[in-house]
């Protein structure tokens, strides 16, 4: 990406490491190594995220959750969950593992880096964190943050937003990310760019492109959230059949209390449904993996939105530094032909008070031209720069397309896979009460 | 129960006798004739899970059936009548062809009953009359009263709650005309039931409705006697195995009435998550509009979600028309059985009685008199057909509850296989790689 001339609000380029070899090849090389639904694993320790990081391999997991206490801002005693982030790298030669570092983070953190992200690569899709508060739940889960089965989830969702960093091809790079791993003092100002963000403003001549991906966005949320509003009732509903069926144990088992020849049949007839009912519970904890896998991509549809809304700032930005130009421009021409056109507290005071001296109005114009000059540079270099945002940002969303349709293939895919393993679980166990059911009678 | 509105009746015009087939010709009639089933132990199922193949006991695979076949189906064409050990029958009974009748008073149902039998009692082979519920209901009381040491097996139940069932719908009348069915086979399966005079009215009698009205009651000579015993006699204890069958009698029927409370629950469970799946699926397809290459995936989860919806369906309607109406059945079947032990117990009571009066009579003649000897053959008759009609509905109950576990089982078999189909058919077209676009 070229520089453009230094504005410290807004250029402040974070300083890449200095790769120990030849910078390309290093570029090259972890740019080639795109990580495989890296949201599917459960623990990032045993699939390996190769991360060319200063021509070195590197482990990252997310492997202990522990609760603790403190005191907050307010110094009021509150309970949070920590995550231990360990850090491995892998000597090329024999594959063996080194910790290098290792750090506790909590969710807030994890938030703060997420937010320098978002300002510092305003035209890349940042991975999203997940989910804050459990939410799309069904009656079993718990809504509670601190439920046990909530925080294994959280951690997995936090080593997979790591490990989306890392097989990104510019972010894996970047320092911040370096010392969120490695530093335990973790400080980062909160930019007012961020808050822009979230401010209203109109674009006289929009982007067909970036409009139609922020509809495109905007939709995709939408029905990524009821789609897991609606699984969710249906996992409550679907828990509810199997665990009524298994009322039926206990009635079988005393029916062939009474029985002779029925009695062996009705027995396990009343044990399978025992079985039965227990089933749905692992049944249920597998589906929410697959839940976990939409949710992430709802909120990357967040993220998608958010790298609209820069580029809507940007072109905001142009526009408006272009009509500040324009405006100039008139007023110099009428300062120097002498009309006035346009109104100005200037032209009022001199219709007031009289007409300025020519030199003064020499001065004016000279300050204008001045003005002029700078204004057109700048505005030279914000059309480069939103030139070079809409090329590296359109880069970015392609990757981030070709990412999104391998993942949620992928996601669906194991999840007709969960389906078809439990019909066979289930069906396999109705086939044996069969079997038994013949085999206990005797005939006549 | 779920499901689309009430389907009209079929109507069928006049049937020849002769277009009937054989009650137990082929695999193509309905229903076959005869006792309970008794599936050879060589059938098999094919399955997804099990490995065996369909075997008929002669070799060859029915005709008309896909696979899987579903066992229950094929138990029913296949009856094989035990009870009557390689003796050859002589009495078919059938009831179909449910039609419906407007009149200015009232509409009704009426069925068509079919008898073929080579026994002298009927003076045809074959006849072909049409009957309602109330007749049959009138055919019941009448063997109760003419055969009260017997067992007679139960109606379906007589009244229906209007506005919550309906009464002339498909599901309803079938299920109805199933339980008649079956009623009039365990009679027909029934030694001495079966030569019932009213029954062979019932199955004969152009005009039923005269014949009640005559009020002939040809009752037998048991049946005459019984009547006549005055209540009033209190059975000090019942004998150890009349105790036995009542004390199993109560726990069975408190048995059944459990599983038909779940049961019902679990069909109310399943119809709420049926409920949710129907939007469940939808939302897939509405995603896939928004898509690219995703498009055909999500398409395909949709579509599956909806096959496994109406295959849900499907088992919620099986559960409902095969599987709760046998218990209710089995439970209205313990009621009547437990009434007849009490009037059992009432003959006991006044041979007891008697027996007493006379011993204090002090009476030095050994000769007892005529009257208590013949409470003496009535209680020992009325203790026999007691007890063979028990062996006789045990083995039945074996029979059908075996059917009908089995049924269900294999219901839910055929749920999981649907499932499993449909989403084995999508795995290749989510794997599937498509040309860059």
């Amino acid at each position: 990406m070229e520089q453009a001339p230094p504005d410290p609000e807004r250029q402040l380029q974070p300083a890449p490491l200095e790769p120990l070899g030849s910078p390309d090849a290093g570029l090259g090389a972890a740019v080639g190594k795109e990580t495989e639904g890296a949201g599917e694993e459960s623990s990032g320790v045993d699939t390996m995220t190769h991360n060319n990081f200063w021509l070195k391999k590197i482990e990252i997991s997310v492997s202990e959750a522990e609760k603790r206490t403190g005191r907050n801002a307010m110094n009021m005693q509150e309970t949070y969950t920590a995550y231990l982030i360990e850090t491995r790298s892998i000597e090329h030669t024999d594959g063996q593992s080194v910790l290098t570092d290792s750090l506790w983070r909590r969710y807030s953190e994890f938030e703060l880096l997420r937010s320098y992200l978002l300002v510092y690569y305003p035209h890349i899709v940042v991975p999203p964190l997940p989910e804050k508060r459990a939410e799309f739940v069904w009656h079993k889960l718990s809504a509670d943050n601190m439920d046990p089965d909530f925080v294994e989830r959280r951690r997995i969702g936090l080593e997979n937003f790591l490990l989306r960093i890392a097989s990104h091809p510019l972010l894996c790079r970047d320092k911040i990310f370096y010392l969120f791993l490695t530093q335990v003092f973790f400080f980062y100002l909160a930019d007012s760019r961020l808050k822009a963000l979230n401010a209203t403003f109109r674009v006289k001549n929009p982007d067909k492109r970036f409009t139609d991906l922020k509809h495109y966005s905007d939709e995709l949320q939408s029905v990524i959230s009821h789609l897991l509003r609606v699984r969710a009732r249906v996992a409550d509903r679907l828990y509810g059949v199997y665990k009524v069926h298994g009322n039926y144990g206990r009635v079988f088992s005393e029916w062939s209390a009474i029985e002779k020849e029925m009695g062996d049949g009705l027995q396990s007839a009343g044990h399978h449904m025992d079985v039965y009912a227990s089933s749905i519970d692992d049944i249920l904890e597998d589906e929410e993996h697959y839940a976990d896998q939409l949710k992430e991509y709802l909120f990357y549809a967040e993220a998608l939105r958010a790298v609209c809304r820069k580029h809507e700032l940007m072109q905001y930005d142009l526009e408006m530094a272009a009509q500040d130009l324009a405006s100039k421009k008139q007023q110099c021409e009428e300062l120097a032909t002498g009309t006035v056109r346009t109104f100005s507290l200037k032209g009022m005071t001199t219709k007031l008070f009289g007409q300025e001296t020519p030199e003064q109005r020499e001065a004016r114009i000279k300050v204008l031209e001045e003005q002029i000059n700078e204004g057109e540079q700048q505005l030279k270099s914000k059309n480069l720069e939103g030139r070079e945002f809409v090329k590296n940002a359109w880069a970015d969303i392609e990757r981030f397309k070709e990412q999104k349709n391998r993942d949620l293939k992928e996601a669906l895919i194991s999840y007709a896979v969960m389906q078809i393993s439990m019909c066979k679980k289930v069906g396999f166990g109705f086939n044996e009460d069969i079997c038994i059911f013949r085999s206990a009678y005797t005939f006549i | 129960m779920a499901g689309g509105p009430p389907k009209a009746l079929p109507s069928t015009g006049p049937h020849s006798l002769r277009d009937m087939p054989h009650p137990l010709a082929g695999s193509s009639s309905e229903e076959a004739v005869g006792g309970d089933s008794t599936p050879s132990p060589d059938l098999l199922m094919a399955r997804s899970f099990g490995d065996k193949d369909l075997i008929l006991p002669n070799g060859g695979t029915p005709a008309g059936t896909s696979s899987p076949a579903s066992s229950s189906s094929l138990l029913n064409r296949l009856q094989l009548d035990d009870d009557i050990d390689g003796e050859t029958r002589d009495l078919f009974v059938i009831v179909d062809d449910p039609k419906k009748h407007v009149c200015t008073m009232e509409t009704y149902i009426t069925y068509r009953i079919t008898t073929k039998s080579t026994r002298v009692e009927f003076d045809l082979p074959e006849y072909s009359v049409r009957r309602r519920y109330q007749d049959f209901d009138w055919l019941r009381s009448k063997l109760e009263e003419s055969q009260p040491t017997h067992l007679i097996p139960p109606l379906p139940e007589k009244f229906v709650v209007k506005g919550v069932v309906d009464r002339f719908s498909e599901e309803f009348v079938e299920t109805r005309r199933k339980a008649l069915d079956k009623f009039l086979k365990r009679i027909t399966d029934h030694p001495v039931l079966s030569f019932n005079e009213h029954f062979n009215i019932f199955l004969t009698a152009k005009d039923l409705n005269a014949y009640k009205k005559q009020g002939i009651a040809l009752l037998t000579r048991m049946g005459e006697s019984v009547k006549h015993v005055t209540g009033g006699y209190k059975l000090r204890t019942r004998p150890l195995e009349f105790a036995a069958i009542g004390d199993y009698l109560d726990t069975f029927a408190l048995k059944l009435g459990t599983i038909d409370r779940i049961a019902q629950r679990i069909i109310k469970e399943e119809i709420e998550y049926l409920v949710e799946l129907r939007e469940y699926g939808p939302v897939y397809s509405t995603w896939s509009t928004l898509e690219g290459e995703l498009a055909e995936p999500l398409e395909g989860v949709s579509a599956c979600i909806g096959n496994c919806s109406t295959a849900l369906e499907e088992l919620t309607d099986d559960m409902t028309e095969d599987f709760l109406p046998v218990l209710r059945e089995y439970i209205l079947y313990s009621d009547s059985m437990k009434s007849v032990l009490k009037k059992r117990d009432q003959v006991q009571a006044e041979y007891e009685a008697k027996l007493e009066a006379v011993a204090l009579r002090k009476e030095d003649r050994p000769k007892v008199p005529a009257d208590v000897e013949k409470c003496q053959d009535r209680m020992e008759c009325f203790n026999a057909d007691l007890k063979a009609d028990m062996e006789r509905w045990q083995n039945n109950k074996r029979q059908d509850f075996r059917q009908l576990l089995m049924g269900m089982a294999d219901k839910n078999i055929q749920y999981y296989e649907k499932c499993l189909m449909a989403w084995e058919s999508i795995i290749p077209l989510l794997q599937e790689k498509q040309e860059a676009k």
